[in-house]
């Protein structure tokens, strides 16, 4: 190997988020003359092997949300490899990072449930705690609570894991339970249209009854109909390599970048009747 | 001897200026053709071909489709279209915890954001702080970049391009514009943080039909900038050492008693926002180990909570005073209140206007309009605007 290589760590490269990612490195890295070499463990979540990534051979290192623990992270930039990441930060460390801007989104997202369609009883569908997307998303919804003064209960803050079955599951219960509501958040689109399709399951009228929206953006919302922000994955994978890059070329990069994201409103929201 | 470098300097002056005639003409929609531009600009024909032949060169304008013949016959012009995406632009702004910065093109529309904590960053390290922002958004370069702006806190000196004092990050007399010029290489441009927030407020804000403009700021400190006119005027700034009192709401050193940042600043609101709420044990403000935020005490006087009422009214009064000082002395047509107390919402805003209503001669306060801003980011966007002003007459 002669160094024009970048590294990719990774936990399940194909998932949505994970795949667009490494897309959009994968584009800017080829302009570049650099090849992807992708070290994603956790293919198979119930045995996940280790990261095994021989980083001291790379040009740089990209890392995908907490894929890599603190002490591995701190291991590359002692190396003196360069290092940039996706969606995550390590506060004790001053490697860059680039994020969606996670506090506008959920912003965008409430403003337009309760100023435009005037639903005011909320239930949010959280993501992974302990990923900085996550609790980023779960903190903005509870300032934006305060903002509007809404009446949300704790038992409507539900578990979702990023994961459509864990949403729709915590979403039956709460139908179950006989709770009542008009709209959901959730952080992430394809929670949010698992709970579209659970609610529809259990005889409630999306949007009538209830509207629904998400965080992130995909033809998968758009088939549905799911009005959500559009955080541009790809376009964030791209950014990402290319901080990265400026990094392996001698520019001394900290702190945080933030991508600016974009309401898109469609069939799943509309004003109340 | 000196003749010569003044003459070519002169005449390099001129030819900015003839071009930044040119590019507002079609930034702003006047003119699109090379006669058009002509008659509007009163330039002469070849001039302007010439000009506009170096505006092509650089990017900045593109040959698009044809307009009509005039009613004499003759070859159909050329229109010509500006270019938003042909450089880009950085601004920053330096603020009490960490530097914000955003990366724009020329017609304003931010790219990217990149920011970087202060970490209590005093001096020489603030430098460095503002450099790894800048370095931040060079990484997202698309096109060359144009030039920097750059809002900070205290008293500033736009021309010199040297912040003269700015005591929360311990600065005095630091040349910032050329030290950053002579690492980066384009200009840079600086300004007073309010007064590039009024300067985003009036250029990309929601009040129209506006001549002369204030913005007040209230954060950790007050700032008023102003827009005077429709041109930005540098003298504003902080004035929460203002003596507004002869006594404080909260026990501060015996220093700053009375002054405005002790009725309105942060940290003092926070200290009396505590003593509130031990005198009303059923508050739902959050306990003094809780994070407390201006959306904590909107929520709770929302609520009808009797210590973020009474807080919540405090304040108002205190800032009543700041909008009838503003609005006596100058007259604007628009008051801006911007920063995290914009959180506190309407009802905050609409008290504090009943409350300078009644120090005002009543006509007075009839005559202005009134807004909020939540947004976070406005100095570094008034940093861009101001930039783009300076280097291209745009905005």
């Amino acid at each position: 190997m002669n160094g024009k290589y970048l590294g990719v760590i990774t936990n399940n490269q194909h998932s949505v988020f994970q795949r667009n990612v490494i897309a959009g490195a994968r584009q800017v890295a080829a302009a570049h003359g650099y090849d992807l070499i992708i070290d994603s463990y956790a293919e198979d979540e119930a045995h996940p092997r280790p990261i095994t990534l021989d980083y001291r051979r790379m040009a740089g290192v990209l890392v995908i949300a907490n894929a890599a623990p603190p002490d591995l992270l701190r291991a590359i930039y002692e190396a003196g490899v360069p290092l940039s990441l996706v969606s995550h930060a390590e506060p004790d460390l001053p490697v860059p990072a680039v994020f969606a801007d996670n506090a506008q989104g959920i912003g965008q997202l409430v403003r337009h449930l309760v100023e435009v369609c005037g639903r005011r009883e909320l239930v949010f569908i959280r993501g992974l705690r302990g990923q900085r997307d996550s609790d980023e998303r779960e903190a903005a919804f509870a300032r934006e609570v305060m903002r509007y003064n809404l009446r949300v209960p704790s038992a409507h803050l539900l578990a979702g894991d990023f994961s459509a079955e864990v949403a729709a599951t915590a979403l039956q219960s709460l139908i179950a339970s006989g709770a009542r509501f008009d709209g959901v958040v959730a952080s992430d689109y394809l929670m949010g249209i698992a709970a579209v399709e659970t609610l529809r399951a259990h005889g409630w009228r999306v949007p009538d009854e209830v509207a629904v929206v998400g965080f992130g953006d995909g033809p998968e919302a758009e088939v549905v109909g799911l009005t959500t922000v559009a955080a541009d994955v790809v376009e964030q994978g791209r950014r990402a390599t290319r901080q990265l890059l400026s990094q392996i070329e001698g520019l001394t990069i900290c702190g945080i970048t933030l991508l600016s994201v974009r309401l898109i409103v469609r069939a799943s929201s509309i004003p109340r009747t | 001897m000196n003749a010569r470098p003044t003459n070519k300097a002169t005449h390099r002056q001129l030819r900015q200026h003839n071009q930044q005639l040119v590019l507002r003409a079609i930034y702003n929609g006047v003119a699109n053709s090379r006669a058009a531009l002509a008659q509007e600009t009163g330039l002469a024909k070849p001039t302007v071909s010439e000009l506009i032949g170096e505006l092509i060169e650089a990017g900045l304008l593109v040959e698009e489709g044809h307009g009509r013949s005039t009613r004499e016959g003759g070859k159909r012009p050329r229109l010509l279209k500006f270019v938003p995406q042909a450089r880009h632009v950085i601004g920053l702004s330096v603020n009490d915890d960490h530097v914000m910065g955003g990366l724009s093109d020329l017609s304003g529309q931010v790219v990217a954001w990149h920011y970087v904590a202060l970490d209590d960053a005093q001096g020489e390290a603030v430098i460095e702080v503002i450099r790894a922002t800048i370095n931040g958004l060079l990484a997202q370069l698309d096109a060359p970049l144009l030039c920097i702006g750059v809002g900070v806190p205290g008293v500033v000196d736009p021309q010199a391009g040297v912040v003269q004092y700015a005591p929360h990050i311990g600065w005095r007399e630091v040349p910032l514009a050329r030290l950053l010029q002579q690492h980066y290489r384009v200009p840079v441009y600086l300004a007073n943080s309010t007064a590039l927030m009024a300067m985003a407020e009036y250029v990309y804000g929601p009040a129209d039909q506006v001549s002369s403009f204030a913005a007040v700021r209230v954060g950790a400190s007050v700032g008023v900038g102003l827009v005077i006119n429709g041109a930005i005027y540098h003298g504003g700034g902080e004035i929460g050492h203002l003596r507004l009192a002869d006594y404080s709401p909260v026990e501060v050193a015996p220093d700053v008693i009375g002054r405005l940042v002790t009725f309105l600043g942060w940290p003092y609101v926070r200290q009396r926002a505590a003593v509130l709420r031990r005198a009303y044990p059923a508050s739902l403000l959050p306990g003094d180990d809780a994070p407390l935020t201006y959306l904590h005490i909107h929520y709770a006087t929302v609520n009808g909570d009797a210590a973020a009422l009474a807080l919540r009214d405090e304040l108002s009064q205190s800032l009543a005073q700041v909008f009838a000082w503003i609005i006596g002395l100058l007259r604007p047509d628009h008051v801006s209140l911007a920063g995290p107390i914009a959180d506190l919402g309407e009802p905050f805003l609409a008290q504090t206007i009943a409350y300078t209503r009644a120090l005002l001669l009543p006509d007075l306060v009839e005559r202005v309009t009134f807004s909020l801003s939540t947004s976070p980011n406005l100095v570094a966007l008034g940093a861009i605007a101001q930039a783009l002003h300076l280097e291209l007459g745009l905005v």
